[in-house]
């Protein structure tokens, strides 16, 4: 590969590097969301469970 | 941006943009001609010159959704407006790093301090980057009304940024696009054309991913609240 063949691959690299990495945050930041949905959807289960055992009112 | 089917409006640009994409990569080192000067270093320019441009874009369209957000108070219009910067400042990034590699292909260095298009644009790319500190530091309404003034504010550097080198036309940054026209060939052009499409549909479909993701987490956010209320 030539000298100036090189430089246009790092630089085509470093785009498709940049790509990448959004990718990854991108797929770190839906594994969060998720996470948290998971997590609502059980506290709302538990909420919809007649069984659960409620806490008890705050007196004035 | 978010309100009617956004994943098929999704699906759709993101598409287009794949195609785009491929289609300019095919033509820029398929068929378009190699620069008789350069050779096939000139082959950086096509995605760095496109890129570049895609991220003034990306801050004329925080400014505008800026000043939108300062006239409606709408919290859609600020979303679109930290979202284009964030966007243009990845665009930027890519821009300078491209940029320095076909400066060390081209001149032999990797930066030449006294090139005003270069410096410039590295002034544009830092003003921007505190705009996500000064986001930071309020909370509420204040922090989308400092955002949107600081959007707009700092906006007035890409003009700066667009007219150094024509300004300055005795450094060694090239001038390509011309107010009488493009200085390179039809067989160039269109390509260059088609990579400036696959960037532009780049920069909406990162937009539409973004603001996506932004509203799942404010409905997620709800439901908790609506959860914590109710036990």
């Amino acid at each position: 590969m030539s000298t100036g063949a090189q430089y246009v691959v790092a630089a085509y690299g470093v785009i498709l590097f940049g790509l990448l990495m959004y990718v990854v945050v991108l797929g770190l930041r839906t594994a969060r969301l998720a996470r948290e949905a998971e997590l609502l959807a059980r506290l709302a289960e538990r909420e919809g469970d007649p069984d659960r055992p409620r806490e008890p009112a705050a007196t004035p | 941006m978010t309100e009617a089917r956004p994943g098929r409006r999704l699906a759709v640009t993101g598409a287009a943009t794949a195609a785009l994409t491929a289609l300019a990569v095919y033509g820029v080192f398929f068929v378009a001609p190699e620069d008789a000067d350069q050779g096939i270093i000139q082959k950086i320019f096509y995605f760095h010159v496109a890129i570049a441009i895609g991220s003034l874009l990306a801050f004329a369209v925080a400014c505008v959704y800026g000043i939108r957000y300062l006239r409606s108070r709408d919290e859609r219009h600020d979303e679109i407006s930290a979202t284009s910067v964030g966007i243009g400042i990845g665009f930027a990034v890519l821009v300078v790093i491209t940029g320095s590699i076909w400066a060390k292909a081209s001149w032999g260095t990797w930066w030449v301090w006294t090139d005003p298009r270069l410096v410039t644009f590295l002034v544009v790319l830092l003003l921007y980057a505190a705009y996500f500190v000064l986001r930071s530091s309020a909370e509420g309404e204040r922090r989308m009304r400092y955002s949107a003034i600081y959007s707009i504010a700092a906006f007035a550097s890409v003009p700066l940024s667009f007219y150094s080198v024509r300004v300055a036309r005795s450094f060694v940054h090239p001038v390509v696009l011309t107010s009488s026209g493009a200085n390179m060939p039809n067989t160039m052009l269109v390509w260059f054309a088609v990579s400036q499409l696959a960037v532009i549909g780049a920069f909406l479909t990162i937009m539409q991913v973004e603001l996506l993701q932004r509203r799942a987490d404010k409905a997620l956010r709800r439901i908790k609240l609506r959860l914590e209320a109710a036990a």
